[in-house]
């Protein structure tokens, strides 16, 4: 079966998103939120719990595990390279995440767990796996940063919200609908 | 005449420098190889999107991956080698001076393990082992930089008087755990026997062999065989979103032991970022990768 490749507007649409299915193919343009860090992650889930204010609206957001190197100069930011991390290490916090934040695409590589996969289609929601060690396809999709989220922090554990163009492709590895192609694979395997 | 601490702060920091920039031209070969073989559509596409990840960071001399890992070195040294100065320090000196210039710069992916402090320099970094190599008059330096991306996922256990498919069902085991994040096809490196330590030291060495070069023995040579098909086999595929190319190579070695048998198994994403040089006593310095 040929792969369907769809080329969309980010921030998705948990409409955009439920017409997706595993193993489709997706070209980003628009607006993706990036950061590597599990600290932000617990940040940001003292922050569905009101410890401290958003540092940026995540409401709707895609977010991706996706780490930068991001620099100031004379008060404007650029990004000078981007490239997935592993996911699963998120895999205790997302689920609250995905459903207090409505994210209706996140990613990385490496996948994410049962419990995320069913976040994501309670919301409507997709994970995107980016190529690792593709630093250099991925930095040139890069058109502008919107906006930086705690700049305190590490560099790679920053909110970094990007406007991007033609990033990808990416493959559709966990579709809206509760289909994992990490699942898929490990229940084909020869026992 | 004798390698000089300068020559060696100055090439070792040179080849962490340009393993983060390019592919070995192994791995190239291999992923195209598998791009010919694989079955999945999807899988062939990341494999070709991979080769022009490749392409691309040569032509721009820009990283591959945006985690440099930390700096591994492997180094080998003649007999016969002659030393002007610090060894470990010059290597050290190199990495900080290193950090201090290289463009873009180095994500602070150097951890204290205690503290979970991160940075760009800590206790025993770079990582370094020295093994003596008899009637040679150079020293061969590796650099293999490792991060958590395939860094997670390596495992070992100890056997007694384990026989073969035990062996090899806990390499698979460690492979099926690992799944599909070490960002595959990888390279496994397996080391068995010896001792806890030493083990783990022959898998992460032979991961550096070239890919597809088989063990020199053959029953040696046979066990990799097998083992690469039953790990393409998996399913896992290029970046472990299904396909069959879940490994370019699995690479074992061994030493004599005890009855009881270490099993390290570790592994190397796709890239297999790997550079390397020979340094001389009269000052010369060959560029092997």
């Amino acid at each position: 079966m040929a792969i369907r490749t769809h080329h969309l507007t980010f921030p998705l649409s948990a409409e955009s998103a439920r017409t997706l299915r595993a193993g489709d193919m997706v070209v980003m343009s628009g607006q993706i939120v990036v950061t590597a860090g599990l600290p932000t992650h617990h940040r940001l889930l003292g922050c569905l719990d009101d410890a401290e204010p958003m540092p940026m609206d995540l409401n709707g957001a895609s977010v991706f595990h996706l780490g930068s190197y991001s620099e100031e100069k004379s008060g404007e930011f650029e990004i000078l390279y981007l490239n997935p991390t592993t996911s699963t290490r998120f895999n205790a916090v997302m689920p609250r995440l995905i459903k207090g934040f409505n994210w209706h695409a996140v990613g990385g590589k490496g996948g994410l767990d049962r419990p995320c996969v069913e976040a994501l289609q309670e919301v409507g929601g997709v994970y995107l796996s980016f190529l690792g060690g593709g630093a250099t396809l991925h930095t040139k999709a890069i058109r502008r940063v919107i906006e930086v989220g705690w700049s305190d922090m590490l560099i790679h554990y920053r909110l970094v919200r990007l406007e991007v163009e033609n990033l990808g492709p990416v493959t559709v590895a966990i579709d809206a609908h509760g289909v994992s192609l990490y699942e898929m694979i490990k229940a084909s395997q020869p026992v | 005449m004798a390698i000089t601490s300068e020559t060696i702060k100055r090439v070792t920091a040179d080849l962490y420098d340009r393993s983060l920039r390019f592919i070995p031209k192994d791995s190239k070969a291999a992923l195209t190889k598998a791009d010919r073989l694989e079955t999945n559509e999807t899988a062939r596409h990341t494999l070709q999107t991979m080769l022009k990840s490749a392409d691309e960071a040569e032509t721009s001399w820009r990283f591959v991956c945006s985690d440099s890992g930390v700096p591994v070195y492997v180094i080998k040294v003649g007999t016969q080698a002659r030393f002007e100065g610090n060894v470990r320090k010059a290597i050290v000196d190199g990495f900080a001076e290193l950090v201090a210039s290289i463009q873009p710069p180095l994500l602070p992916h150097v951890t204290n393990p205690l503290t979970l402090e991160r940075g760009h320099s800590g206790r025993q970094m770079p990582i370094v082992t020295f093994d003596m190599v008899d009637d040679c008059d150079f020293i061969d330096i590796t650099c293999s930089p490792k991060a958590l991306g395939s860094g997670r996922w390596s495992a070992m256990d100890i056997f007694s008087f384990p026989d073969l498919p035990t062996i090899e069902a806990y390499v698979l085991d460690v492979v099926r755990k690992a799944g599909s994040q070490p960002c595959p096809p990888v390279v496994v490196g397996v080391g068995i026997g010896g001792t806890f330590d030493y083990a783990c030291k022959l898998a992460k060495e032979a991961t550096l062999r070239p890919i597809g070069q088989s063990h020199a023995e053959p029953m040696v040579a046979a066990m990799e065989q097998r083992l690469l098909a039953a790990v393409n086999k998996t399913g896992f595929g290029p970046m472990g979103t299904g396909g069959d190319s879940t490994a370019t190579a699995v690479h074992v070695d061994y030493a004599a032991g005890h009855g009881f048998t270490p099993v390290a198994v570790t592994f190397n994403c796709w890239i297999n970022r790997r550079t390397r040089a020979r340094l001389f006593n009269d000052g010369r310095v060959e560029t092997i990768e």
